[in-house]
């Protein structure tokens, strides 16, 4: 219940405020354009690897915010009003539908610029729903650690790229093999092994959350 | 001395790794047998370089066999011996091989009353130019490999290409055995403080991180060197060794992270937090992803662990307590550093 409310909550203040999402969707699409001024012909493997880096930077800047934006009185009066853990699930069920739209975005204006090499597309769309909850929640935990920091833009990258690396290369061979570059019976395992990774993660997530909130 | 029995187990386990690890010589083995493809139906010499061997002691009694499988082998026609480290084989090849491929692979195995066996897998390729199963097995003159001896000495087994290098077993692996019991003791010691609020445990996780970084920077080093003997190259970009190095990454963070605070007790809370976050990801990235994906490395894409096959007894003997004795050391580092910090922050409370 709380969950809902505190999605809603989430929710409008995107809405209020649209300079942030509109600041990705802008993002997402120059560097869409700038690669493909650079590259003009992509190979399928060019593309594979470009679009995971494009969502990885649009992702982190997406989600950089979900703990820094509002300020720490703020979040004290959240707190008091609803469960921690509560809080840090809704920020990552938002941040996960907001990646699922940055992403398909990515997939649209790269496809629609470099050409779409996808051939099975089930297995794609199933590669970019794990990757939006798996960066979403690396990143949202991660925001929430960093958010404590006075420097954290910077202590955000050192501390998420090693992190979500691992995500990273399984998303990158589970869309080669839905392009047609990666053959074999691997991939299942691939795919058992990054909703293991995302389990794990938020278990994490939510057993460490109700030390780091307090201040 | 009753409180410190430990830190002198420690230094006397590694320094007896260091010494019964570098000074046991490796069992006899053969480095080469030339030529290493021939033909069906001929005589053939082979001449075979041996390693840490003593051919001329017992010239008369050295059998050599080439095995095809676990039942069929032929035995060598005759054995001449050249020197200690040289001798000839010579075999007389059937016109044709009781098998149905072109190309059959042969173990050289040498036997030896002073140095016990030797073998060369897969050490020579037999070429036949037709293939005939029958006439094959009708021409087999099978021979049973049996009463091999035993070097009767403490030695270290030899394998082709590990060679020598086998002896980083008790550097390597050890320090990495370490390296992962100092990273479970400081997210033992990060739940520790998360759940007591104690500053001790706080200063002794990151003292724990820091010895743990320690071992993990030399068993990647070590590790480097290995590789460059047996694979060709200090890093070959496998998966093993870049995830090692994120790993490792991400460790480095936790300092990073704990600089970036002033307040020691939000310093202490949040770094117990990302101590914990970061073990749990050093296990997928070090055990879970190497072995899904193509790795050179033993136990990873696909390989068997090296403790399964090549560990033998008196390995075991200088593994284990390598393992002790640098896990011992790490926790007395580990203690020292942690002491170090707590006589500063006496200092700067006055």
């Amino acid at each position: 219940m709380e969950i809902k409310h505190l999605l809603h909550k989430e929710f409008t203040l995107e809405w209020r405020q649209k300079y942030a999402i509109s600041g990705i969707l802008l993002y997402v699409l120059s560097t869409v354009f700038i690669v493909y001024i650079s590259f003009q012909t992509v190979s399928p493997q060019l593309w594979n690897v470009l679009f995971w880096i494009i969502m990885l930077f649009a992702s982190i800047n997406a989600v950089v915010k979900s703990f820094v934006q509002e300020s720490g009185q703020r979040q004290l009066y959240y707190y008091q009003l609803a469960n921690p853990v509560a809080i840090l699930l809704s920020k990552m069920i938002y941040n996960t539908s907001l990646l699922l739209l940055l992403s398909v975005l990515t997939f649209v204006a790269l496809g629609f610029m470099a050409g779409n090499p996808v051939e099975q597309a089930g297995r794609f769309a199933l590669a970019l729903l794990l990757g939006s909850v798996g960066f979403s929640i690396t990143f949202t935990f991660v925001s929430a650690i960093a958010a404590k920091a006075d420097n954290s833009s910077t202590l955000m990258a050192i501390l998420s790229f090693p992190v979500v690396i691992p995500i990273l290369l399984l998303l990158v061979n589970l869309s080669a093999h839905s392009i047609g570059l990666l053959q074999g019976t691997m991939i299942n395992r691939d795919i058992m092994m990054l909703a293991a990774v995302d389990l794990i993660l938020v278990a994490l997530g939510l057993v460490l959350f109700p030390y780091l909130w307090r201040d | 001395m009753k409180k410190h029995w430990w830190k002198v187990l420690g230094v006397l386990l590694v320094l007896y790794s260091f010494a019964m690890g570098l000074l046991t010589p490796l069992k006899t083995g053969i480095l080469d047998a030339q030529p290493a493809s021939v033909r069906a139906g001929k005589s053939v010499t082979l001449l075979v370089t041996g390693y840490n061997s003593f051919y001329t002691k017992n010239p008369k009694e050295i059998r050599a066999w080439l095995k095809m499988d676990n039942e069929r082998a032929m035995a060598a026609k005759n054995v001449e011996v050249v020197g200690d480290r040289d001798l000839k084989a010579i075999f007389d090849l059937p016109q044709f091989l009781p098998v149905d491929k072109k190309v059959q692979d042969f173990t050289l195995i040498l036997d030896s009353p002073t140095d016990g066996a030797s073998v060369l897998p897969s050490g020579v390729f037999v070429t036949q130019d037709s293939i005939d199963k029958t006439a094959g097995e009708a021409l087999w003159q099978n021979a049973n490999i049996s009463g091999l001896h035993e070097k009767a000495a403490i030695t270290f087994p030899f394998r082709n290409i590990l060679g020598e290098t086998i002896r980083n077993t008790y550097y390597h692996v050890p320090l990495w055995f370490a390296m992962f019991i100092l990273f479970i003791a400081a997210t033992v010691t990060s739940i520790k403080y998360l759940r007591k609020m104690d500053p001790n445990d706080d200063a002794k996780a990151a003292a724990l991180t820091t010895v743990g970084i320690l071992y993990g920077v030399l068993g990647l080093v070590t590790g480097a060197i290995w590789a460059k003997n047996t694979w060709g190259a200090y890093w070959s970009f496998d998966v093993k060794q870049n995830m090692t190095a994120v790993g490792l990454l991400i460790y480095c963070a936790y300092f990073v992270l704990r600089a970036s605070f002033e307040d020691p007790e939000k310093r202490a809370r949040i770094s117990a937090v990302y101590n914990i976050f970061a073990f749990s990801t050093l296990i997928p990235l070090l055990y879970v992803i190497p072995k899904l994906t193509d790795s050179l490395h033993p136990g990873a894409g696909g390989n068997i662990a090296f403790g399964s096959q090549d560990l033998d007894n008196t390995m075991r003997m200088v593994f284990y307590p390598a393992i002790i004795g640098w896990t011992l050391m790490g926790v007395w580092m580990a203690h020292l550093v942690f002491r170090a910090g707590r006589l500063k922050r006496l200092l700067l409370e006055g």
